[in-house]
């Protein structure tokens, strides 16, 4: 315990001195506030390639109740966030982001990319619900909806790092990220927060698309 | 002394290493399961406080009947399981699933090497492997609740006074010993559980659930309040759960398994 202490307190100094320059690069979130902005923070993180998570095994279910594995995912660059259809306030946003991002698209990687949402509500987002919440929110075939079992979806969520908590009344309080997976499965950048991030999700997209 | 509680949440920074690829595969069921058998104890039904509440949350909430397993899993337990799976062996795991201090303790991958560790319990060891080990002996991990809840019971020999806050606190205050103590040495307490604090922290199932920061991170509730501000003992325990990631070790975080009643 003390051991972990004292590492914390040693790591905190080394960020507070780094954070007077240059961006951190680092895979976790950056302590550091992004220069010139007052407004919460929006952290686009990069993430280092690390494995891919389309190790995860499990069948899931899609909107056209079709059963497949998250490594039936591979082959495209990936947009996925995790979501329920239920909710009123920050997933209608997370959704608008990602279909800002597949606007904003090029003709040319349109097909290369895919849009994943993983329902956090096991219970009510079954594939019917989630086949009506495609066609509400007017989502095409580049879209992917996952419906799975309590077990995947907390397995998925540590891999992805997202955070999130039944908080009864099948509401679920939860981290907003939007994450971008390379081709192979493995996380390259979690945009974070409730603010559109769109060009930088764009860049990254390219440089993924035609690596 | 005084815990700065922040430095806590700087483990969050501790940079995980560079990354490996490799195929793992979900643990084979086995049929012996070698010498693990560690005794279920069933946890009755109850109401139960959490310490962190949820804006739109009830600030009771019920926990069903569960087991939950008497003591934390020992070294020599999961090394019957490494030994069953493979893809769970120190060399082989991928990083997606275990940081690269994953089982440091152990001479090799097959090998405890110190045998005085043999029943302390098993430390380093990443949600995924905590996770799977369960699985492994058709059992899960324990919720948050659950845990919480089997953990607020009194030691069954403390004096009618004594606080268990306290106990805890003192535990905070030492140093993890080079070599863990065995399990089942610290105190049993009225459901009849070993070491629930005192010995190591446990993985719980949902230790990503914990969100103590306010601002951007949430969706439906807002901030979450605390219940009882004066348990800085419990405040220690989620803010040392916010700042894990499911495939940190660590050298005094162990597990349990739970099950449910069928």
């Amino acid at each position: 315990m003390k051991k972990i202490l004292t590492i914390g307190a040693i790591t905190i100094g080394m960020i507070a001195s780094s954070c007077h320059g240059k961006q951190l690069a680092t895979n976790r979130i950056s302590c550091c506030p992004p220069t010139g902005t007052t407004a919460p923070v929006t952290i686009a993180t990069t993430l280092q390639a690390q494995s891919s998570i389309y190790q995860l095994p499990g069948k899931w279910t899609d909107e056209h109740n079709q059963s497949l594995e998250l490594r039936d995912l591979k082959g495209k660059v990936r947009v996925i966030a995790m979501i329920f259809t239920h909710c009123t306030y920050a997933c209608p946003r997370l959704v608008q982001d990602m279909k800002a991002i597949a606007d904003s698209l090029p003709a040319a990687e349109k097909n290369k990319v895919g849009f994943v949402l993983v329902s956090f509500d096991a219970q009510r987002d079954d594939p019917a619900q989630l086949a009506r919440f495609a066609s509400q929110q007017g989502l095409d075939d580049h879209w992917t909806l996952l419906h799975g079992d309590p077990r995947q979806i907390r397995e998925l969520s540590m891999v992805l790092n997202v955070k999130y908590q039944d908080a009864g009344d099948n509401t679920y309080t939860h981290s907003n990220a939007i994450l971008i997976l390379d081709k192979q499965g493995s996380v390259i950048r979690s945009l974070e927060g409730l603010e559109a991030q769109t060009s930088v999700a764009d860049n990254e997209i390219n440089r993924l698309v035609n690596r | 002394m005084k815990l700065p509680a922040v430095s806590i949440l700087i483990i969050f920074f501790l940079l995980p290493p560079v990354s490996s690829h490799a195929q793992v595969e979900a643990p084979r069921p086995v049929a012996a399961h070698g010498q693990v058998h560690t005794e279920m104890i069933r946890i009755p039904a109850g109401k139960f406080q959490p310490f962190l509440l949820a804006a739109d949350q009830k600030h009771e909430r019920h926990v069903a009947a569960f087991l939950l397993g008497q003591h934390a899993v020992t070294n020599a337990e999961f090394l019957q399981f490494v030994k069953a799976n493979p893809q769970w062996r120190r060399s082989s795991v991928p990083r997606l699933f275990a940081d690269n201090n994953y089982l440091s303790q152990w001479a090799g991958d097959e090998n405890i090497g110190n045998a005085a560790i043999r029943r302390s319990p098993v430390t380093n060891i990443s949600w995924f492997a905590a996770n799977a080990y369960c699985k492994w002996l058709g059992k899960r991990l324990p919720s948050l609740d659950e845990w919480e809840y089997a953990a607020a019971a009194r030691p069954e020999n403390a004096d009618p006074g004594a606080d268990l806050s306290r106990i805890i606190l003192g535990w905070y205050d030492h140093p993890t010993p080079a070599i863990l103590p065995a399990v089942e040495s610290t105190y049993r307490n009225t459901l009849g559980l070993w070491d629930m604090h005192g010995l190591i922290w446990e993985w719980v199932d949902d230790f990503n659930s914990v969100m103590l920061q306010g601002g951007n991170f949430y969706c439906a509730a807002g901030s979450a309040g605390t219940a009882n501000k004066a348990d800085y003992a419990a405040y220690m325990r989620y803010a040392f759960r916010e700042s894990l990631q499911a495939t940190y070790t660590v050298g005094s975080l162990g597990f349990r398994c739970a099950q449910d009643i069928k």
